[in-house]
């Protein structure tokens, strides 16, 4: 498959691995990460500080470090959880059709007209702020548009002639679905999980800035970055640290999706 | 004017700032600003011997939109800030915390001290040339204690009233149940027209967004979410205020206020820390306006839930106080620029004993008191415990307090220290207030507002004010304490009444009921244009005349000054 | 088709009513209230429950909650969506004043959202792995991942503090000019609320935009164009482009809700009298009716657009019309 991939790809994938190995290194630095030294806040980097000091004289690096496994579950758990459901839901209704259909539709279509911000809100009131829960209230947001992708796809797909001879050949819907029409649906999917993922990473950040995140402690890219406006002038570091860990992951998952995408339709025609 | 909103809650335990009372920034301003008189309780007043300029337009921030200019109704700092041009009071606190007369001249007091009688100014009119009455006075408390109005700010205040009625046109009487030496303070209240009102629904009264001012300015227009404008009130006949004009803008970012102040379109804004250290070091900032710093009555706290298991010993309450390094929070958090407080007032409240000193930061005194009290670790876990139960509990903030989060994250990380596990939880403000009001919760960051000149503790310390019936969240229960903070309502005598708020300084020391950690200094930033400010414990706004005295020079006089 | 026009039509009332029904019991389920949310916390801490109590009876919230929705649905039955439990006034007063900031806002930042990312996603599609392709994703991706908050209040230092080209905050100057020069001043005011809503949905069009692209280049309509001797430039925008079309018209149907509840941020940054801040004000202070008129009003739209998208794609692939 790695042949496969496209020279940017294979970059991406290269920073991808990079971010899962800093994030499996991740607890050596817990430590330092929450050492507060207030004689020492907000320092520009220096040897001892690469990425300088927070508001609390923490160590940015470290906090960026120990954000990593933080920020890529909730980017990746996000997007998973929502592309399963949503999957999962819009195949059942493209493929069954008829009641199935129509009630399913209308289930997402629900959900889909909810307003985004005032769940969010609802949820972190109603729950206590852990990664579990920002991490559901943001998937629960962003399934109903996969569930349509999913939709649409299986409703083109499953009347092509290989889902009609998979039928004829007695196979059940599950195994239909799972065998025959979710890889001609995956491809399209994947492209828009790459950016559920980014989505969920930033939207995290922006409740953070709207003050209802991560709890202070917990580090995330987000909650770093949330705290940098109030510095914005004075203490780069704290934004621009953050911020490239955020580029880096965005980058990377969006374009090995879609160098995956493009290896798989490939793979798909020969 | 009164007791300051939500939104200054909000910004109070963000808030930082240097010590140096006086205007001024480091960065040596081209323009300095006139020199400072000997100040009052450490205050600035520069009216004293300035001339003021008259006209031109002041334009100041407000943080949110209104919802209502009904005076009775208002419940949030933008609602106050621009009531204070409109609606009048029948009293006032004047810069130093004395009750001084509005719109009633003079007032008597019965001797059982449970009757007052006010007698208003003759000649007081409204907008409309109709007279200020007694009945406009009566109408306004009865509309406040009527349970059908939501009146948030002032309906505590007449909650024992039994009787209100007018005696003249120009005078009525209004009787208590019982007997408290400040009640008078109850009546720095504005009043309604009302005229205006009768025969309508209170609450959706056309007068509620289009009031009738008996003030300096009136109402011009109202664009919401946007902007608010007065104009002069060509009745008004007090002693004239200086601007034509006054706009007020609605900014929600302090950020971008700050920007807006450099770039010449808001002429004042509430600052935190970050920006005053900001304007410091900002060059364009040092051109044109200048920071204001002064201490006011607000103080924050840590409070503790005193019927939670954790936190009823008394010995562990004084443990936590010794374990929250507030002089590090002073020097570092707040650059120097707060007050270390040993009980519940700010050191400028006249009920604040400076004799009575803060319990030091001691984690090895705070691990034996807690040794003491019986919380030590015996499953070998890192956390102490007792009969089974762990020591930990979650530590509640209101999300958004930066400076409040900032304190919790450095008390967390002490706690951690001596085997106290505390996990920092930021709520969302109206599930947190909620959580606070009923009790239901171990330990939450909070900050008082005393924008009251009332030192009463009463309402917040007694045994008998816990929810659900009064507002002593904290379940505080202290005999000693109790029976002083009765005696004190009933003292008439000043001085004496002082001596016993002394006297229970010290229990509030000894028996805290809360962690309390300091009276942070409030920081504004101001156009260098803009003259004539005074402030006061209550604050800039919350007193007679407050921004009433100020003026403005044109900005080019002062741009002229820039290049010599 | 007209058929399945009604049809959708009447379907559109099932789920109204399930978006009504789930604001409405998340809204009085979630914990705090008007009371708890209202006024200052120093009223918050003045206030005893018992007068919390008086409150809540005030706000018509002791009724058990069947009772008050059954109520509420009634009066939107006659188009009357109640009156905010802040100010008093009718929800559909407030929303007229706050619905044109917003569209003006969002209309515009989506117009220059399409007007560059399309574009920039087929010359991308074109030559996948080429030069620019690989150039502008690493630009999208950098502005993709850059907050919003932390780049609007950069982006306020740069052109109004520092060069003083653009206003700070706000719709209009004080005093607002008249004629030309106000309306010159209005469209100054948005430029740059309207970057910010901007850049940041480049990536997401302009990908897929791309991703449309790339894989009708390899479809055998397209060989067979440029067999037939059409350029490269028209093969792709005739017949590459057109293809990718379609996800993004669907996708539109989506988005266009959004510009009803817009940017939180962006209209807090930029003090903007937009839907954005009424609908999250009104959320924190608990204003009951105002979220429940907003939600509707957002429901109404994104079914509208959704409805359109899908008539849109059923006009262009007929296989759809039946199913849906």
């Amino acid at each position: 498959m790695i042949r496969r991939l496209s020279g940017s790809g294979r970059i991406a994938l290269a920073v991808v691995a990079f971010l899962w190995a800093v994030a499996a290194v991740s607890p050596l630095f817990a430590r330092r990460a929450s050492e507060i030294r207030l004689g020492e806040r907000l320092q520009a980097p220096s040897p001892g500080h690469p990425f300088g000091t927070d508001d609390l004289g923490r160590d940015v690096a470290a906090r960026v470090v120990v954000a990593t496994p933080i920020s890529l579950a909730i980017g990746l758990v996000a997007a998973g959880v929502s592309l399963v459901v949503g999957f999962g839901i819009g195949a059942a209704a493209g493929y069954f059709g008829g009641a199935t259909d129509l009630l399913l539709s209308r289930l997402i279509e629900v959900v889909l007209c909810f307003p985004v911000l005032f769940l969010l809100l609802a949820l972190a009131a109603f729950l206590p702020p852990s990664p579990a829960t920002v991490v559901l209230a943001i998937a629960l947001t962003t399934w109903p548009s996969d569930a349509r992708y999913a939709r649409a796809e299986i409703l083109k797909a499953r009347n092509l002639d290989y889902a009609r001879a998979a039928r004829a050949a007695g196979a059940g819907p599950v195994r239909v679905l799972l065998r025959h029409l979710l890889p001609n649906a995956l491809p399209p999917l994947l492209v828009s999980a790459a950016f559920g993922v980014s989505w969920a990473i930033l939207a995290e950040a922006a409740l953070s800035f709207l003050g209802v995140g991560l709890p202070a402690p917990a580090s995330s890219w987000g909650g770093i970055l949330s705290a940098a406006p109030a510095y914005i002038e004075d203490a780069w570091w704290l934004a621009l640290f953050p911020g490239l860990a955020l580029f880096a992951t965005v980058s990377a998952y969006n374009l090995l999706a879609e160098s995956l995408r493009h290896a798989t339709t490939e793979a798909g025609r020969t | 004017m009164k007791r300051l909103p939500s939104a200054i809650f909000l910004l109070v335990l963000g808030a930082c700032r240097a010590k140096e009372p006086s205007a001024g920034s480091a960065s040596s301003p081209p323009t300095p600003p006139p020199a400072v008189p000997a100040p009052v309780l450490g205050f600035v007043d520069e009216t004293r011997g300035a001339t003021p300029v008259e006209g031109g337009i002041l334009r100041r921030r407000l943080v949110g939109e209104p919802a209502t200019l009904n005076a009775v109704l208002q419940s949030s700092l933008p609602e106050q800030q621009v009531l204070q041009y409109l609606a009048r009071q029948l009293l006032d606190f004047d810069a130093r915390l004395l009750l001084v007369p509005g719109l009633a001249e003079r007032w008597e007091v019965s001797e059982d001290g449970r009757e007052y009688r006010f007698f208003l100014r003759p000649r007081e009119v409204w907008e409309d040339g109709s007279a200020v009455t007694s009945a406009d006075a009566v109408f306004t408390i009865r509309q406040i204690t009527d349970p059908k109005i939501p009146s948030p700010v002032f309906k505590p205040l007449f909650d024992d009233l039994e009787l209100v009625e007018a005696t003249s046109p120009t005078s009525f009487r209004a009787r208590f149940r019982n007997r408290d030496a400040l009640h008078a303070y109850a009546f720095a209240m504005p009043l309604l027209p009302e005229r205006r009102f009768s025969g309508r629904p209170f609450a959706k009264a056309r007068e509620n967004r289009a009031p009738l001012s008996n003030g300096p300015y009136r109402l011009s227009s109202w664009k919401t979410q946007d902007a608010i404008e007065l104009e002069r009130n060509p009745r008004w006949s007090g002693p004239p205020a200086h601007f034509d004009r006054i706009v007020f803008r609605i900014v929600p970012e302090e950020a971008v206020a700050y920007r807006a102040l450099v770039e010449g379109t808001l002429d004042e804004t509430w600052i935190d820390q970050s920006l005053k250290e900001r304007s410091a070091r900002d060059r364009r900032f040092g051109a044109c306006c200048r920071t204001v710093e002064f201490y006011n009555l607000d103080y924050n706290y840590i409070a503790l839930n005193n019927r939670s298991p954790l936190f009823s010993d008394s010995r562990v309450r004084r443990a936590m106080t010794m374990l929250l390094d507030r002089p590090s929070i002073v020097r570092n958090l707040y650059h120097g620029s707060a007050r270390i407080i040993s009980g519940p007032w700010a050191p400028d409240s006249p009920a604040y004993d400076a004799a009575v000193t803060p319990l030091p930061f001691d984690p090895s005194a705070a691990a034996e008191l807690l040794d003491s009290a019986g919380w030590r670790d015996t499953n070998g876990d890192g956390t102490r415990d007792r009969n089974g139960r762990e020591f930990e509990f979650d530590l509640l903030s209101s999300a958004g307090a930066k400076t409040g989060s900032e304190i919790d994250q450095v008390f967390a990380a002490e706690l951690a220290r001596v085997g106290i596990r505390a996990r920092v939880r930021p709520l969302e403000w109206a599930t947190f207030v909620e959580r606070i009001d009923r009790g239901d919760y171990q330990a939450a960051s909070l900050a008082s507002a005393a924008s009251d000149a009332n030192p009463d503790p009463f309402p917040y310390w007694h045994s008998s004010q816990s929810p659900p019936r009064g507002v002593n969240n904290v379940f505080y229960s202290n005999a000693a304490a109790d029976r002083l903070m009765e005696d004190a309502r009933r003292e008439l005598d000043p001085g004496k009444r002082r001596d016993i708020y002394h006297r229970l300084h010290r229990i509030f020391r000894d028996d805290p009921p809360v962690v309390f950690i300091a009276n942070a200094s409030q920081k504004y930033a101001f156009r260098r244009r803009v003259r004539g400010l005074v402030t006061s414990p209550l604050g800039l706004y919350g007193f007679w005349p407050g921004p009433l005295a100020w003026w403005g020079i044109p900005d080019d006089s002062v741009a002229g000054g820039r290049g010599q | 088709m007209t058929r399945y026009l009604v049809r959708r039509l009447l379907l559109a009332i099932p789920t109204l009513f399930g978006i009504v029904v789930l604001v409405f019991l998340l809204l009085h389920l979630a914990p705090g209230s008007p009371a708890s949310a209202g006024g200052s916390p120093e009223a918050g801490r003045r206030v005893s429950a018992a007068a919390r109590e008086e409150m809540r009876k005030l706000y018509g919230l002791d009724r058990p909650l069947p009772e008050r929705f059954v109520k509420w649905i009634g009066r939107v039955a006659r188009f009357d969506l109640g009156e905010s439990f802040v100010d008093r006034r009718p929800v559909s007063e407030r929303i007229r004043e706050a619905l044109p900031a917003t569209l003006a806002l969002n209309g515009l930042a989506l117009f220059f959202t399409l007007a560059i990312a399309i574009p920039v996603g087929v010359a991308a599609g074109g030559r996948p792995e080429g030069p620019f392709d690989r150039t502008s994703a690493v630009v999208l991706f950098a502005l993709y991942s850059m907050p919003l908050f932390w780049a609007a209040l950069l982006l306020q230092t740069l052109f109004s503090v520092e060069l003083g080209w653009l206003p700070l905050y706000g719709v209009s100057s004080d005093p607002a000019p008249a004629g030309i020069a106000g309306f010159s001043d209005r469209l100054a005011h948005l430029a740059l609320p309207v970057t910010c809503l901007t850049y940041a949905s480049l990536a997401f069009f302009a990908r897929l935009v791309r991703a449309g692209v790339v894989e009708a280049r390899s479809q055998d309509y397209v060989t067979a164009a440029l067999a037939r001797g059409l350029s490269r430039r028209q093969a792709l925008w005739r017949h590459a482009f057109r293809n990718a079309l379609l996800p993004l018209v669907t996708l539109l149907g989506l988005l266009l809700p959004g510009l009803l509840s817009g940017s939180v941020i962006v209209e807090r940054i930029f003090a903007w009298p937009g839907l954005g801040r009424l609908y999250f004000d009104s959320i924190l202070s608990r204003d009951y009716p105002v979220v429940l008129g907003l939600s509707l009003l957002g429901g109404v739209a994104t079914l509208a657009a959704t409805f359109a998208a899908d008539v849109a794609a059923a006009i262009v692939d007929p296989r759809l019309r039946e199913e849906a």
